[in-house]
């Protein structure tokens, strides 16, 4: 379910609940209201019937003639009161306490008209208007006490009530508050960690996050343009490719150069000299222009190499082979830039599985980037050693160029980041990262302005890289 | 006539060899050097008539090799041969005065061609 739904959901549960609770209370209150108003005209009953029983008293104490017509008044009175409660006050109390208390006031009416007719000597209907009177008082009295009660009970019960619904609400609302946080952190941190992940250049994927929700559909846009950035990774590592292939051409256009005078030398003395060489000797220089044309060979088979573009295609190889086979593509391009190369590659390590090509444009990149630091000339460091801990081995190329201001250092694996003006596209640095991390490696530099700058790349020595 | 002397520096030994062929048969003496560091020891002891030196060399580089032989053997003439034919460093030798520039593959019979007016000069 999506989370706005379940937001909505939840307010609309939250709101009906508050609204349930309002209705409860609102009843409640015009329940207390009603009885409230009962329990005034019962007081009020209470307070005639008090008065009538006083004035009965008084008939038969002092012989007052004028009480009994009082009496009877104000029964009247009363039963009009009686008779005269609203249905709503009727509804809240039940219509037993008032026809009781009906006939209780009509059985003491009954002996007021005894009494009426009667002398006030009669000391027995004296003790039964008596008896009479004082039944229909403590009944009166009974009720009033009783609803009273009922009010209190009422009150303190919608009390208990609104307690335990603040509570209720209180914990939903936090429990929800909770929920929805913690879900939209989590899969946010799991978002963050992809995004990170992805900047630095490892395309996976978020697996096992299945949730329908917003969340979801973000994470599905994100794993496919993961895969996207992963497909047009392989293009950015070919086009760099390609643009490293244009520095290279013109080194090794040079490179062919040499050889190619040799041959072309051995030729014109071969000709010119022709009748004066001996068979021996015209055999051997027929060898060296065939060991001379090898020399081109290779250059151009690995400069063709290179270029080639190629499925990722591990294989075990000598670390030492690869760093040489790339020396021979930008030797020139160090030499003519007035550049001392030292080289020094630590014997009987490890072989590596590794995608020789790619590292190969890795190390490409590491040494076109050193030269092009060291334009006024300097010095270029290659060298290979055991890694730290055994399991991996490392390659640096260090440089005595002008180095990297500090404030770039963090920048310059980041794809289109580049210092070099117009020179660079900025891809360089990432494509090689992105390679020596899909060989689970790892690239790292330091730099000094105005003393240089050293990369050290590490490739791990496990095998079977699943992923590459 | 005294017989000439030539010493060719390259780092190709090819190159050194099939000029030592080629140039001995025009009658001149011959020394190679596969750098410039013996050949300029070597210039310390014997006078040379003409120098024909590669551009780019591991150590001390053909400019380096010009320099030191236009201030310390004015009579020596300097032909620099070079796989690296750009425009700067040809004008950079002629400015110390290099008295030719071959860019490779060098054509055997301009050297020696070239050879010839120097030790006329």
């Amino acid at each position: 379910m999506k989370i706005e739904k379940k937001l909505i959901l939840s307010n609309i549960i939250n709101g009906a609940f508050i609204i349930l609770i309002g209705f409860f209370a609102f009843q409640n209150l015009n329940l207390v209201l009603t009885k409230l108003r009962f329990v005034q005209i019962a007081d009020d009953l209470n307070a005639s019937f008090l008065e009538m029983r006083i004035l009965d008293k008084n008939y038969f104490l002092y012989r007052d003639k004028n009480a009994l017509p009082a009496i009877q008044e104000k029964i009247g009175n009363a039963m009009n009161t009686i008779q005269g409660v609203q249905e709503d006050i009727i509804r809240a109390i039940g219509k037993t306490d008032l026809r009781k208390l009906e006939t209780l006031l009509n059985q003491y009416s009954d002996i007021v008209l005894e009494a009426q007719a009667g002398s006030p000597t009669d000391t027995q209907l004296e003790a039964r208007l008596r008896s009479a009177g004082k039944a229909l008082r403590e009944y009166s009295a009974s009720i009033t006490h009783l609803e009273r009660q009922r009010v209190n009970s009422i009150i303190l019960e919608s009390k208990r009530i609104l307690i335990l619904s603040f509570w209720v609400i209180l914990v939903a609302a936090l429990f929800l508050g909770h929920f929805i946080s913690q879900k939209i952190v989590r899969s946010l941190r799991e978002i963050e960690k992809l995004a990170r992940s992805i900047s630095a250049g490892n395309f996976n994927r978020i697996d096992g996050f299945r949730s329908r929700d917003e969340l979801g559909s973000v994470i599905t846009a994100i794993n496919s343009m993961s895969e996207e950035l992963s497909n047009r990774e392989e293009q950015i590592i070919q086009s760099k490719k390609l643009a490293s292939l244009g520095i290279l051409t013109a080194g090794v256009a040079h490179e062919i150069t040499n050889p190619l005078n040799n041959i072309s030398m051995i030729a014109q003395t071969y000709e010119e000299m022709y009748d004066h060489l001996p068979d021996r000797q015209r055999r051997e220089l027929i060898g060296k222009v065939d060991a001379e044309t090898e020399r081109i060979r290779k250059i151009v088979k690995n400069l063709l190499d290179f270029s080639k573009p190629k499925d990722a295609n591990p294989k075990e190889a000598d670390i030492n082979t690869v760093v040489q086979k790339t020396l021979t593509l930008v030797q020139n391009m160090i030499d003519v830039q007035n550049i001392e190369t030292v080289v020094r590659l630590e014997e009987g390590l490890p072989r590596l599985f590794i995608d020789e090509h790619q590292v190969q444009q890795v190390l490409v990149n590491l040494v076109t980037n050193a030269v092009q630091a060291m334009s006024a000339g300097g010095k270029l460091f290659i060298s290979s050693r055991a890694g730290k801990g055994g399991n991996s081995v490392e390659i640096t190329v260090k440089d005595t160029g002008k180095g990297i201001q500090p404030e770039f250092l963090p920048h310059i694996f980041d794809p289109f980041f580049s210092t070099k003006g117009e020179g660079g596209t900025g891809l360089g640095l990432s494509v090689s990262y992105g390679i020596i991390k899909n060989h689970r490696g790892d690239i790292r530099v330091e730099s000094k302005p105005g003393v240089g700058t050293t990369f050290t790349v590490e490739l791990p020595i496990s095998k079977n890289h699943k992923d590459l | 006539m005294a017989q000439s002397r030539i010493m060719v520096i390259d780092d190709e030994k090819i190159v050194g060899d099939m000029a030592k062929m080629s140039l001995e048969q025009e009658g001149y003496a011959v020394e190679t050097f596969l750098s410039a560091e013996p050949a300029l020891k070597r210039l310390e002891e014997e006078r040379f008539d003409v120098v024909v030196t590669d551009y780019k060399m591991k150590g001390i580089d053909g400019m380096e090799v010009l320099r030191t032989v236009r201030s310390r053997h004015p009579g020596t003439q300097v032909i620099m041969i070079t796989a690296f034919a750009n425009l700067d460093a040809a004008i950079e030798a002629l400015r110390r005065d290099v008295h030719d520039f071959f860019p490779k593959p060098v054509k055997i019979k301009e050297l020696k061609a070239s050879i010839k007016r120097a030790l006329e000069k």
